[in-house]
Order: C-alpha cells, then sequence, then structure tokens
C-alpha cells in the first residue's frame, strides 16, 4: 500500500535540500502543505518508522529519515522493528 | 554499421561515495581493485557511446508517473543531483539523440513500448561506476532506466528479451561507431526495509554461477523464485539480466565481489567475453 501524499512529503524533501532544511528548522509549516491523513501526520510528527514504513517506498523512507537527521543506527533499529511487529501481528492471525 | 563492443556490469552502492572513510581497507582494496580493472576493461573497449542501464532513485520519476523503462533521448542530461556527489566531475553529461531513436524505435518495432526523457538527470547509480572506473572524459551516454525500485518491476524474462532486442539495435544502427553496454545495481542489499543491511552471499554466488552458465531457463527460474524473497535491492539485478541479453547470454566473466557490511551491498563487478574484437 502506498499512501500518495505521505509518499509525496518523502519524495519533495529528498529531492530539495533547502525544503529538508526548512522542513527541520519547522515541520509544522510543511506539513500543512501536504493533505495528509490525521493518523498518518501524527505517525510523521512521533517518527513512527512502523507505521510509516507500511505506507511508502523503502528508499523513499529511508531518504526521508536522512533528511530529518535521524542517526543511523536509530533508523536501522526502528526500521528492523518494523519487521518484528509485522511478523508478530502475522503469528497472531 | 555500429558494433557492440564491450558489455559489463557494476555495483553503485552510495555508501561507496558518502560512506567510504567508514569502508575497511580490505574491503576498500578489493572494491578499488575491481572498480579501477571494469574501468580499464571499459577504456579498452574505446566506446564512441556507452548505453546504460540503472534504476532511477527517485530522481526523475515518482508514483504519480513511473515508467518500467525509459530511455533517454536527449543532447545532455545533467550529471547527479545528490548532494553527497557533489565532488563527481559529471556536471553534464552528452547524450547521443540518434542511437537513442534507433533504440526506441527498434523497441517498438519488437513490441516493446518504453517511454522515453528528453533530459534525465543521471544519479549515483549512472555515474558511481563511470566515476569510479575513472572513465573521464566520457564518452557520450544513451541511459535506460529500468524500474527496480518499485514494485511492480518488469520481468526478468522481459529483461532478458529487452537486451536481446539492444544488441539487435546496435547491430542496426547505421553509423559506424563502437557502442559499449554498461549495467549497474545490486546484487543482494535490502534498503529501508526490515532486513536493511544484509546482505545474502549465497544468493550472490549462485546467481553469478547461473550468468556464468550461460543457461537462460535457470537464471530466469532462480531469480523468478529468489528475488521476491530476499532484499529489494537485488530487483536492480534485472539490470544485469538485459546486459546478458545483449551479450547472447554468454561470456559471463566475475571481476570481482565484496561482501561489503559497511556499504550495505554485495557489490559485484563483471563483463561478458564478446568473443573476437569487434
Amino acid at each position: 500500500m502506498r499512501d500518495y501524499w505521505l509518499s509525496k512529503l518523502f519524495f519533495d524533501l529528498q529531492s530539495s535540500p533547502p525544503l529538508g532544511a526548512e522542513y527541520r528548522a519547522d515541520r509544522k509549516k510543511i506539513l500543512d502543505r501536504y493533505p495528509l491523513k490525521p493518523e498518518v501526520r501524527k505517525a510523521v510528527e512521533r517518527d513512527d518508522v512502523v507505521f510509516l514504513a507500511a505506507r511508502v517506498n523503502p528508499y523513499l523512507l529511508r531518504f526521508y529519515f536522512v533528511v530529518t537527521g535521524m542517526p543511523e543506527n536509530e533508523f536501522l533499529k526502528r526500521v528492523r522493528n518494523a519487521g518484528a511487529e509485522t511478523a508478530a501481528r502475522s503469528s497472531h492471525g | 554499421m555500429a558494433k557492440l563492443v564491450g558489455v559489463f556490469a557494476a555495483s553503485h552502492a552510495p555508501l561507496i561515495v558518502r560512506g567510504w572513510k567508514d569502508v575497511s581497507v580490505p574491503n576498500q582494496e578489493s572494491l578499488t581493485r575491481s572498480m579501477t580493472e571494469l574501468g580499464r576493461r571499459m577504456k579498452a573497449a574505446e566506446p564512441d557511446v556507452i548505453v546504460e542501464i540503472a534504476p532511477d532513485h527517485w530522481v526523475n520519476f515518482f508514483i504519480n508517473n513511473l515508467p518500467s523503462i525509459c530511455v533517454g533521448m536527449g543532447e545532455e542530461h545533467d550529471g547527479p543531483a545528490e548532494p553527497w556527489m557533489k565532488d563527481c566531475p559529471y556536471k553534464k553529461i552528452k547524450g547521443h539523440p540518434r542511437l537513442a531513436g534507433h533504440i526506441v524505435e527498434t523497441a517498438l518495432e519488437r513490441d516493446f513500448e518504453p517511454s522515453v526523457s528528453h533530459h534525465l538527470t543521471l544519479d549515483h547509480g549512472f555515474c558511481i561506476p563511470l566515476w569510479r572506473g575513472g572513465l573521464d572524459p566520457l564518452p557520450p551516454i544513451v541511459p535506460i532506466i529500468f524500474n527496480d525500485l518499485e514494485p511492480p518491476y518488469p520481468t526478468v524474462r522481459r529483461c532478458l528479451q529487452w537486451g536481446g532486442m539492444l544488441a539487435e539495435a546496435v547491430r542496426t544502427y547505421p553509423e559506424d561507431i563502437r557502442i559499449a553496454l554498461l549495467a549497474t545495481g545490486g546484487l543482494s542489499h535490502s534498503i529501508g526495509e526490515p532486513t536493511m543491511g544484509e546482505i545474502d552471499e549465497p544468493f550472490d554466488r549462485e546467481c553469478i554461477r547461473h550468468f556464468e552458465s550461460g543457461d537462460e531457463r535457470r537464471l530466469v527460474d532462480f531469480l523468478n523464485e529468489r528475488l521476491p524473497t530476499i532484499g529489494n535491492g537485488a530487483a536492480e539485478i534485472r539490470n544485469w539480466v538485459a546486459a546478458h541479453g545483449a551479450a547472447g547470454k554468454r561470456g559471463f566473466e566475475l571481476i570481482g565481489y565484496c561482501n561489503c557490511p559497511e556499504v550495505y551491498v554485495g557489490c559485484g563487478f563483471a563483463s561478458w567475453n564478446l568473443g573476437a574484437r569487434a
């Protein structure tokens, strides 16, 4: 599943270093320009990698968290958790 | 008539540039040796034009318009846009519109319907192997983008056929020029997924064995079975498959392989022996 506007946000941010800098300075201002579903916006605000991973292309997910400045080890830990949570959900039917 | 004077393949891991200082010395030496040898072979082939197949890493295309295959027909292309590629010497890259047009016409005659672009940005996937191979100055490039990043992907079988079509397009191109083909991407890696960082060396070795054997059916069956089970980056092996098709599905020679966790990629470099020098 791809969330179009979430994908567009990530795509735009990794395409434009100035926009990325603006985003790091004031996330809300940039997020207001995108018609994100409320739960998606909340996940972005919370850096909820597991939630977001299910809704965007993995490369865009990776590029987005490079733009936000999340340390590499932290991103790796969280994205690996995405796998663990998916597996846990499947094992519970 | 034009001649196909070389067919090559190479990995293009971004961290070869962006994280080079963090790569262990033995792996730096292995990668440097392979990339230098790849560049030496490419230069020795003396190509007038390089047809290059690589994916687009969200530079030219987005999910609002995502071609499976796009041929760059422009007179000129932009060099890589990634800020960490700023030292790459290729700021503007000359294209070859006549050859690109002939490839597109040949493709249509053979029942492929590629999209076309008259101005592409060639990201690290196109530029790292050329740069690190020391191709400076660059001959004109005809870039061909395969969608290896966002499913649904072109089928492995179709990529093999696309390579055969490319060889035909080279053979029938009326100018007396020398043309090389470079395919980039792969081998196993996983980006932005729960398996990020995992390299499947047994898969890579088996893949290499299938290229070496030249058994088309087994290569296609192997990739159809295994690609969905390993990291997303291995989807780029489709580009190698097209190169294999262009080389007549024989003559694969591994230049080097480096299981390089520091760059997250099982890095492979290869050329195809096309027989007597054209």
